[in-house]
């Protein structure tokens, strides 16, 4: 029964939501000329950092590096920053809450619409680094949509979720920095977990290789993201599958969560 | 002689619990576990009912705790209510506040979009009022500039102008506002008024002056810790109300 109040909510207040994206984009870039280009600095200079590191001091020999990277980085900062942005969303939108009703995953959705468009932004990036490298390009980059769509479906269920949790758990915030710079190191950012066709070692030994990138979302979002565009590989299809169908239960789960104790928020915060 | 009259709100026996949740933080939780009991439930409002008819002007009074913004917040659809209904026949309803949170770098023109939607509209709605909404302000050409530019007074002004012509059939006001210098004090008032007796608006307002009720209710429902105690006209409960107060 909820779950055709959520459709039905979703379209009353879709035009509200992308507006707001929209308005909380340029309210970054009205704040001063040339933020935007922060949007690709911020990769580009880190990239630098982390081929810096990976080349000079663990001699990795990963074909097309900076674009590996890029890839790794620009995947993560999306799910992290939605994720830590949506800890305390329901505090920071308090003059709407007390005053309408939205439902409140909106939020979440809101702020999916501001790190993905950042994203789509910052692969620019990946795709100017990919001209410059001549990486081959074979059609199994199409599968970059079912891969990026799990992506989504993870980060809108554990982000709702936690913007529930975010209400009445004073510290989350600090839990969830930490827990996210663990699984920033254990997702396989500026390595790779898993050995990539012929091209690319895996840093992490047989058999916690596989287990690694098959029980963390994102490190199996980053891997195959990597085997679809740079190397020609397929994807986990099972293990994208199994996980696209956690993303939805996680997103149920959490959409009741909401439905069920928002009235009670105002309380809160 | 009995009128046929059609409701524009009913509410029917509705109870609306908080559950009080004190924050928790995780850290003194592990440390102090003792120091946290379970959730208690505090019940607000304990099964209210009444209707107001199409065009009618319902105010509610009651102290301070009483559950009279509660009831308002439910009939705006801010919280719902944990039993019993609140129909509104399909009509459309916007809950007067100063700001719907603004975004202070934005323009107060994309402000306008932004709370307009928020409270229903579309944006074809939306553009149709906006000359009407940005001259009622009185703003001028500092619509176009951030609201983090404007003084208090400006903002107040917006909000207000944003509420007022972007207006619902049902309207649900705490508290009578005035907002800005004496002139649009005064301007608002006279809109505020010519909203509120426009015949075909259904109107409920929060208030503590007996005497602003007085003047612009057709009848009074007087909530007492969360559940009614008198409901008439007011020259009937306005004087009850009053001496139980004083």
């Amino acid at each position: 029964m909820s779950m055709s109040r959520f459709f039905r909510d979703v379209k009353r207040f879709f035009n509200y939501t992308v507006y707001s994206s929209k308005a909380e984009l340029k309210s970054e870039v009205a704040d001063s000329f040339l933020s935007w280009l922060w949007w690709f600095l911020d990769p580009l200079l880190y990239m630098l950092v982390y081929t810096f590191i990976a080349i000079i001091v663990f001699r990795s020999g990963v074909p097309y590096f900076p674009v590996f990277v890029f890839l790794g980085l620009n995947t993560w900062t999306f799910f992290s920053k939605t994720m830590r942005a949506c800890v305390k969303v329901v505090q920071a939108k308090k003059m709407i809450v007390t005053k309408v009703y939205v439902p409140k995953y909106m939020f979440v959705f809101e702020k999916i619409g501001v790190y993905g468009f950042k994203m789509i932004v910052s692969n620019l990036l990946v795709v100017v680094s990919m001209i410059i490298y001549r990486v081959p390009v074979t059609w199994r980059i199409i599968w970059i949509i079912p891969i990026s769509m799990v992506l989504v479906v993870i980060t809108f269920g554990l982000s709702t979720i936690i913007s529930h949790f975010g209400v009445f758990v004073e510290d989350l915030q600090n839990v969830i920095t930490v827990v996210l710079q663990l699984f920033f190191y254990l997702s396989g950012i500026f390595y790779s977990i898993e050995p990539i066709g012929k091209v690319v070692k895996g840093r992490v030994p047989a058999p916690y290789d596989t287990i690694l990138v098959k029980l963390n979302p994102i490190a199996l979002v980053i891997t195959d993201l990597r085997r679809v565009m740079l190397y020609g590989e397929d994807p986990h299809w099972v293990m994208l599958g199994v996980w696209f169908v956690a993303g939805l239960l996680m997103s149920v789960i959490g959409v009741k969560i909401i439905y069920k104790f928002e009235n009670s928020y105002v309380k809160v915060i | 002689m009995a009128e046929v009259t059609e409701n524009a709100i009913s509410v029917s026996d509705v109870k609306i619990r908080y559950r009080i949740f004190k924050k928790v933080s995780l850290l003194k939780t592990i440390l102090a576990p003792h120091k946290y009991k379970k959730t208690e439930l505090f019940e607000a409002v304990k099964g209210v009912s009444f209707e107001v008819p199409k065009g009618q002007i319902l105010g509610i009074v009651g102290k301070n705790g009483s559950g009279k913004s509660t009831l308002l917040k439910a009939i705006a659809g801010i919280f719902a209510p944990d039993e019993g209904t609140i129909d509104l026949h399909g009509h459309t309803v916007s809950l007067l506040s100063i700001g719907v949170g603004f975004q202070n770098k934005l323009s107060g023109r994309e402000n306008i979009y932004l709370s307009g939607m928020l409270l229903g509209f579309s944006k074809a709605q939306i553009e149709e009022k906006i000359d009407d909404i940005i001259e009622f302000s009185e703003l001028g050409e500092f619509i176009e500039r951030p609201v983090k530019t404007y003084s208090s007074g400006m903002y107040s002004k917006l909000a207000f102008a944003i509420t007022a012509i972007l207006e619902t059939e049902i309207m649900l006001i705490d508290e009578v506002l005035s907002v800005g210098d004496a002139k649009f004090k005064k301007k608002s008032y006279a809109k505020m008024k010519s909203l509120i007796t426009n015949k075909d608006r259904t109107v409920v307002i929060v208030s503590h002056s007996s005497e602003t009720l007085q003047k612009l209710c057709d009848s009074i429902l007087w909530l007492h810790e969360g559940e009614i105690k008198m409901q008439g006209k007011c020259e009937d409960v306005l004087p009850i109300y009053e001496e139980f107060m004083s």
